[in-house]
């Protein structure tokens, strides 16, 4: 497998995660869940979206 | 929006990002690649935003604000059977919205009184859970209550502005929206959430 895939692979999977993980904190209401999705959530899926992107720059 | 869409929006947003990984192959065709800029940057974006703002209009909310057992009295004393309570007067009346109660008041009426709010939320979170919760008596505010977060409701009212108690003293108005007298003080309206006495007290049950 190309770097660049196994990037969009990463990518995906922290984005599927973070994503997951948002929506789990949606799903109570506390302020617990709240961190989670700012902590937890967020960072995970800005992860995934910069590798991403990064990807795309390697592409090229 | 819906709870129920938000919700929705995120399970689609994370099976997409998760099928494009799964399926990376699809990625190397021209069609591949704006299906992976949709489902790994614009969908995961617009579904934080969404999630981010449902958190924050939760964040205001009495539901919230009383998630954690140390808080418990002090909900209850928004149903104490007594209209010298504060609290109970102004939540039992509709004077605030019942389903954002506690932040319509201990919040700051200004440019950044949101975002101070969250910050002492981040702030009550560290003392919940890092420093040890107090007793719920031994609960007070880190700043005395401000008189502006009253008279964002109350300045003009013709009940605030004639009343008898707060004309018998001549400067006594003037000096409550300077706020050089507080509005909770002695001998004013002094009884707000006095969980200490929640034992005594009779509470009202709203009916259905």
């Amino acid at each position: 497998m190309e770097t660049v895939e196994r990037r969009i692979k990463w990518a995906s999977f922290l984005i599927g995660a973070g994503l997951l993980v948002q929506l789990a904190s949606l799903l109570v209401v506390h302020p617990l869940a709240f961190m989670g999705f700012l902590m937890i959530g967020c960072p995970l899926m800005l992860a995934g979206i910069v590798m991403y992107l990064l990807s795309l720059i390697h592409e090229k | 929006m819906p709870v129920s869409v938000v919700l929705l929006f995120c399970v689609a947003a994370a099976v997409i990002a998760l099928f494009v990984g799964y399926r990376v192959e699809l990625t190397r065709s021209r069609e591949g690649k704006i299906l992976a800029f949709v489902a790994l940057f614009a969908l995961p974006v617009m579904a934080a935003w969404t999630g981010f703002s449902e958190q924050m209009d939760r964040a205001t909310s009495t539901r919230f604000c009383l998630s954690c057992h140390v808080m418990d009295g002090f909900g209850r004393t928004l149903y104490i059977d007594d209209p010298s309570y504060v609290p109970a007067r102004h939540f039992q009346n509709n004077r605030i919205p019942r389903d954002h109660a506690c932040y319509t008041c201990h919040t700051e009426y200004s440019m950044f009184g949101g975002v101070k709010a969250k910050a002492r939320g981040l702030r009550h979170l560290w003392v919940q859970y890092v420093l040890g919760a107090p007793k719920p008596e031994a609960i007070k505010l880190y700043d005395p209550f401000p008189n502006s977060e009253c008279l964002h409701c109350h300045l003009g009212a013709r009940r605030f502005e004639e009343g008898s108690a707060h004309n018998k003293v001549p400067d006594l108005l003037s000096r409550v929206k300077a706020n050089k007298l507080s509005c909770v003080s002695s001998g004013c309206h002094e009884f707000v959430h006095d969980v200490a006495s929640l034992k005594d007290d009779t509470f009202w049950k709203e009916k259905q």
